[in-house]
């Protein structure tokens, strides 16, 4: 007769958010936590739901989630600094005025056209659920930078990305890839007009490898000839 | 931040780029300093808005777009106040 499997410790199921057997993006978070902090976290996630039954406002359990998760982002005050860490950067010049402007696009959403399958490693077809299995590999491969046609319909974009909860821009693409705001703000007069093509690629990548395609990236952008450029991280 | 090394690059290569931050990145923005940040109060993955919150997406849009404008150092972080808001069914 089989042993009965021992429960999973605290410290266990909290982490099993990130990538473990209960995988879920929007609370990766609570790996980073203490087994008390994510005690009190989902204790007041309870308590608040509990005032939800009568009041039917869901804002204080998103605002608590929220808090919770930028909280676990920050970097402690006794962590090293990251090694990209600049004291100062690049400021170019903005040419002209936004009215004349022609702006581009870059995401790091993960989105791509229907048909133009980057297929990451090879794998044809890849859900989003494979490519959270393979988010290791993700985080150990050069990324893949998809084109996107600005007169692609929304209902033509995909979107796969094994560092956060997708649900959100399979509802809406313009949550991590602003195609339809952009086009409203060219034709209402906002902006000047847009690049031909936009970009997207799945931003858990290792950094080493995005900085050594980056000059064939900025090279290709520079064929749009845009005046700015929006950048969108998720 | 991924964006953050494409931010320095494409800058550097003579593109001015604004980057829509939300807000538990926006340490990285600051470390990296990547030239103009807008800083939304959003979850992760969220960062133009709620699905289908059209005016919330072009209030980030023009935020970011408007740092264009008024740019004049590197490292320019702005951040919107408005919290994160669910499209409601009813509203």
């Amino acid at each position: 007769m089989d042993e009965p499997e021992a429960p999973d410790s605290f410290g266990a199921f909290r982490e099993s958010f990130a990538y473990g057997e209960r995988n879920d993006l929007n609370f990766k978070f609570m790996k980073s936590m203490t087994d008390a902090e994510a005690a009190s976290f989902l204790q007041k996630l309870l308590h608040q739901l509990g005032d939800t039954y009568d009041t039917g406002d869901a804002m204080p359990l998103i605002e608590t989630a929220y808090r919770t998760q930028v909280d676990s982002y920050s970097p402690a005050p006794d962590v090293p600094p990251s090694m990209f860490t600049y004291a100062d950067g690049p400021l170019a010049p903005v040419q002209t005025s936004l009215r004349n402007a022609r702006v581009g696009l870059l995401t790091a959403s993960g989105h791509f056209v229907s048909g133009d399958d980057p297929n990451p490693f090879g794998e044809i077809a890849m859900t989003q659920e494979r490519a959270i299995e393979r988010s290791d590999h993700f985080l150990s491969s050069t990324p893949l930078l998809s084109e996107i046609p600005v007169t692609t319909p929304a209902t033509e974009l995909r979107v796969r990305h094994a560092g956060y909860d997708i649900r959100s821009s399979l509802k809406d693409p313009n949550v991590t890839f602003p195609i339809d705001r952009m086009k409203e703000a060219r034709d209402n007069g906002t902006i000047g007009g847009l690049a031909s093509t936009f970009f997207s690629f799945p931003g858990i990548t290792v950094q080493g490898r995005l900085r050594n395609v980056l000059p064939q990236w900025v090279e290709r952008i520079h064929e749009e000839d845009v005046d700015v450029m929006l950048l969108v991280p998720v | 931040m991924s964006v953050g090394h494409v931010a320095r690059a494409v800058e550097e290569s003579g593109i001015p780029t604004v980057t829509v931050v939300t807000k538990s990145f926006a340490h990285r923005a600051s470390e990296m300093s990547i030239p103009r940040a807008l800083v939304v109060r959003h979850p992760v993955g969220r960062p133009m808005g709620a699905p289908l919150d059209t005016s919330r997406h072009t209030h980030v849009l023009n935020a970011a777009l408007g740092l264009f404008e008024s740019t004049t150092v590197n490292g320019t972080i702005v951040e919107l106040p408005e919290p994160y808001r669910p499209m409601r069914s009813d509203s």
